[in-house]
C-alpha cells in the first residue's frame, strides 16, 4: 500500500486526484498547498487531510506528487528528495535548465525515484504509434511531425493560473506544451542533435503564443513540431505522423471521432459534439500514475525516466533560445 | 485489495476470441487459468503452448480440476454438449456467441444451467466498448428524445475454417454478426425484435464458399423503432481493418453517428503490403472478462444471460427463414 501526498492542489492536481482516488493499492493521505484554502477544498472533495507543513506531509506519505506551477517544482522536489520520498513531478520539470539538473541529480544522490509526468507517452493513440515503430511496421523513422494546438490559457479562466501569461514564469507555449511533443519525438526518434524554431513568443502580442520547431535527430531523422496558444478558444487539436523508410503512421484528432452527435433544439441551436471515451483504466493520467506505482512496487520497468524529463526541458529551452536569437542551437553545447 | 483466487478453464478454443479472452485473464490479478481442452489435438497443443496453459486429456479431466468457471469457445454446434457437461460442476459458464445453432439447443443449455444452479453468461463483448456504454448512457438520458430508427452495420472479414462449415457454425455471416448488434439494440432499448425481413447472399463475395457471406436485415422492435443491419463478411484482406460495428441512430432531436470501434491510428507498412488501421481503443474483451470474473467473485448474476443469447440468435434464425420464404417473419 503506497501512501500518496500531493503538493499543490490546482487544476492538474484535480486530474491526478480523479486517478488516485479510484486506484487500488494506494491510499490518498493528504495535501500541502501554500494556499491552505485550496488544500482544504481538495480535502473536502477527495478526502484525506490538510498538512500545515511539508515536513508533516513527508512524515505521513511514501509518494509525493508535485502538482504546483513549474516555478515551485524545484524547492518541493529537493525537499521531498531530502526526505527520501518517491516523487512524481508534473512537466516541465523546471523553468530553467540548471534547476532541472539540480533536481534530477539531487534525487539520484538521495536514491529518491523521480517520475516526470510526461503524460503523452500514456495516451493510447501515442502508445500505439510507439508500439508500431518498435514492431518495425515503418522501418526506421525518418520524418517526425506533430502538433498540439489550443487557445491561450488566459488568467482567470479554467486551467489558467496567472503564471502562464508571464513568460518568465512559464516559458510560454514551448516550455509548457512543446515539452510533451519533444519528449514523444525523442521516444520515437532518439536524441535531438539540433533545433531551429520560429514563433510568437517574443512578438509582444498579448495572449498569443505559437511556435514551429524543426529538429534534427542524431539518427539523421528530422522532425517538425507545432505548438499553439493562438488557436480559437475551446478548440484543442493534436496530431502525430511518423514516416519511416518502410512505411508511415498517421493520427489526427480532427479525424472523425467514434461518437458524433448532431443535435438541434431551440434552446441551444445546432450542436455537433464528438466523443471518444476509453475504459477508466486507460485514461492517460490514471495509466501514468498507476505505471509509476507499478515501477515503485517492481511490477514494471519505467516507461519514462527523470533524465527523459530533463532532456525534454533542455530541448524546449533550446527551441526558445533559437526563437530569441534566430540561430540554430546545437544540443551538444547547449547549457540552458 | 485482496482477491479470492478465481480458477478458470477453457472448454473448447476453436473460436478465435479464445486467444483474446485468455490473454485478458492471464494479466488479471487474482485469476488462475487452470487448464484447457479441445477435441482437436493439433490446435489444442498449439494454443496450450502459446499461452502457457496446461492441456488436459479430456473435458471431464478439466472439469475435475476444481474450477470456479469455464469459458466455452468451441465451434458453435458444440456449445450445447460442452455447456451441458460443465453445468453443475462449475459455478459459472461463459459461452461464446452465438449461444447455439438451434432454438432447441439454446433452450436446453439454459434449462440445464438453471436446473443445476449454474450461472450462464453469453459473450457479447460489444457491450463493453466504452463508446457503446456512453451511447447507452446518452440514450437513457433522452439525448435524442424519441428514437425513430437505427441504421447498423457489423461488417467483417471472412473468417474461414469451421466458420464456413454449416454443420459446425450453424450459419455464416448472418448468424455470426446479427447477434452482436441485435444484442446491443435489445440492451439499449429494453425491447425485442418483432419482425424481420432479410436479403441474404450465399457465396456472394467469396465464390464457392458454400455458406452465406452477405446479409441485409430489416427489422422492427417492440418499442416502435425500425432499422436495418448489414452483417456481411465484406471487408477484403486488402482493406484497412477486419470490420466495424456502426450504429446510426435517428431521433426527434438529432442523429448519432456511432462508429463504435473507430479509435485507430493509420499505419502504412511496406512489410505488410498495405495500409491498416490499428486500434488504440480500450480492450473490450478485457471488459467482458473483468465483468465475468467480478460476477463469480461477488456471487452476482450474469450481466448477459442465456436468454439474451437465445433472443439474439432467434433474430438471426428468423432472417434465414425470411430469406427462404421471401417475406417478413414475425417473432
Amino acid at each position: 500500500m503506497q501512501r500518496i501526498g500531493l503538493i499543490g492542489t490546482g487544476a492538474i492536481a484535480a486530474i491526478h486526484l480523479d486517478g488516485w482516488r479510484r486506484m487500488p493499492g494506494v491510499e490518498l493521505v493528504g495535501y500541502y498547498d501554500v494556499r491552505p484554502e485550496a488544500a482544504e477544498r481538495a480535502a473536502q472533495r477527495y478526502g484525506g487531510q490538510v498538512f500545515a507543513t511539508l515536513d508533516d506531509l513527508f512524515a505521513a506519505v511514501d509518494v509525493v506528487d508535485v502538482c504546483t506551477p513549474g516555478t515551485a517544482h524545484k524547492e518541493n522536489v529537493l525537499a521531498a528528495a531530502a526526505a527520501g520520498k518517491a516523487i512524481i513531478c508534473e512537466k516541465p520539470l523546471a523553468r530553467h535548465l540548471a534547476d532541472a539538473v539540480e533536481m534530477v541529480e539531487a534525487c539520484e544522490r538521495a536514491g529518491a525515484p523521480l517520475f516526470p509526468a510526461q503524460v503523452v507517452r500514456f495516451f493510447p493513440m501515442y502508445k500505439q504509434v510507439k508500439a508500431q515503430i518498435d514492431a518495425g511496421a515503418i522501418g526506421a523513422p525518418g520524418v517526425y511531425r506533430s502538433a498540439r494546438s489550443g487557445s491561450f490559457p488566459r488568467p482567470g479562466r479554467d486551467f489558467s493560473a496567472p503564471h502562464y501569461a508571464d513568460f518568465n514564469l512559464s516559458g510560454g507555449v514551448v516550455l509548457d506544451v512543446a515539452v510533451h511533443d519533444i519528449d514523444f519525438a525523442r521516444w520515437c526518434c532518439g536524441e535531438v542533435e539540433r533545433v531551429f524554431a520560429r514563433g510568437l513568443t517574443f512578438s509582444g502580442k498579448e495572449f498569443q503564443d505559437h511556435a514551429l520547431i524543426l529538429l534534427r535527430f542524431a539518427s539523421g531523422a528530422i522532425g517538425h513540431i507545432e505548438v499553439s496558444w493562438s488557436h480559437p478558444r475551446t478548440t484543442f487539436r493534436t496530431r502525430v505522423e511518423v514516416a519511416g523508410n518502410g512505411g508511415l503512421i498517421e493520427w489526427d484528432s480532427l479525424d472523425r471521432p467514434p461518437l458524433l452527435y448532431e443535435l438541434y433544439d431551440d434552446a441551444h441551436g445546432f450542436r455537433r459534439i464528438g466523443g471518444s471515451p476509453t475504459a477508466d483504466e486507460d485514461e492517460p493520467y490514471y495509466a501514468e500514475l498507476a505505471h509509476f506505482i507499478d515501477v515503485l512496487e517492481g511490477r514494471a520497468e519505467p516507461i519514462v525516466t527523470a533524465r527523459d524529463g530533463l532532456e525534454a526541458v533542455r530541448v524546449a529551452l533550446a527551441a526558445i533560445e533559437s526563437m530569441r536569437t534566430g540561430k540554430v542551437i546545437a544540443m551538444k553545447d547547449f547549457g540552458g | 485489495m485482496t482477491h479470492q483466487l478465481v480458477r478458470i478453464g477453457f472448454l473448447g478454443i476453436a473460436h478465435l476470441h479464445s486467444a483474446s479472452y485468455v490473454q485478458s485473464l492471464l494479466t488479471m490479478r487474482g485469476v488462475e487459468v487452470v487448464g484447457m481442452w479441445d477435441h482437436n489435438d493439433a490446435i489444442a497443443a498449439e494454443w496450450s503452448s502459446q499461452y502457457g496453459v496446461p492441456r488436459f486429456a479430456s473435458a471431464d479431466a478439466l472439469l475435475n480440476a476444481e474450477l470456479d468457471a469455464v469459458v466455452v469457445c468451441s465451434e458453435n454446434a458444440h456449445h450445447r454438449p460442452l455447456v451441458e457437461q460443465a453445468a453443475g460442476r462449475v459455478k459459472a459458464i461463459l459461452c461464446e456467441k452465438p449461444i447455439a445453432t438451434t432454438v432447441a439447443d439454446a433452450q436446453a443449455m439454459i434449462d440445464r444451467c438453471a436446473a443445476t444452479n449454474t450461472k450462464l453468461q453469453i459473450a457479447f463483448p460489444v457491450r463493453f466498448a466504452p463508446t457503446v456504454i456512453e451511447l447507452k448512457r446518452q440514450l437513457d438520458a433522452g439525448l435524442l428524445g424519441e428514437v425513430f430508427t437505427v441504421n447498423c452495420t457489423n461488417h467483417g472479414s471472412m473468417p474461414g475454417g469451421w466458420f464456413t462449415v454449416p454443420e459446425l457454425a450453424g450459419g455464416g455471416a448472418v448468424l455470426d454478426h446479427t447477434v452482436h448488434v441485435i444484442d446491443v439494440l435489445r440492451w439499449f432499448f429494453n425491447a425485442e425484435v418483432t419482425e424481420v425481413y432479410a436479403e441474404i447472399g450465399d457465396s456472394l463475395l467469396h465464390p464457392g464458399l458454400g455458406i452465406d457471406d452477405a446479409g441485409l436485415l430489416s427489422f422492427t422492435l417492440s418499442n416502435g423503432v425500425y432499422g436495418t443491419l448489414d452483417t456481411s463478411w465484406s471487408r477484403p484482406p486488402s482493406y484497412t481493418i477486419w470490420g466495424d460495428v456502426k450504429l446510426e441512430i435517428l431521433g426527434e432531436r438529432g442523429v448519432i453517428y456511432a462508429d463504435t470501434l473507430h479509435q485507430y491510428i493509420t499505419v502504412a507498412s511496406n512489410a505488410a503490403g498495405k495500409t491498416r488501421w490499428i486500434g488504440y481503443g480500450s480492450n473490450i474483451d478485457r471488459g467482458l472478462m473483468t465483468d465475468f470474473v467480478e460476477m463469480i467473485r461477488t456471487g452476482g448474476e450474469p450481466s448477459i444471460t442465456g436468454e439474451d443469447g437465445l433472443r439474439a440468435m432467434q433474430v438471426a434464425l428468423a432472417a434465414y427463414e425470411s430469406a427462404r420464404r421471401g417475406e417478413p417473419v414475425r417473432l
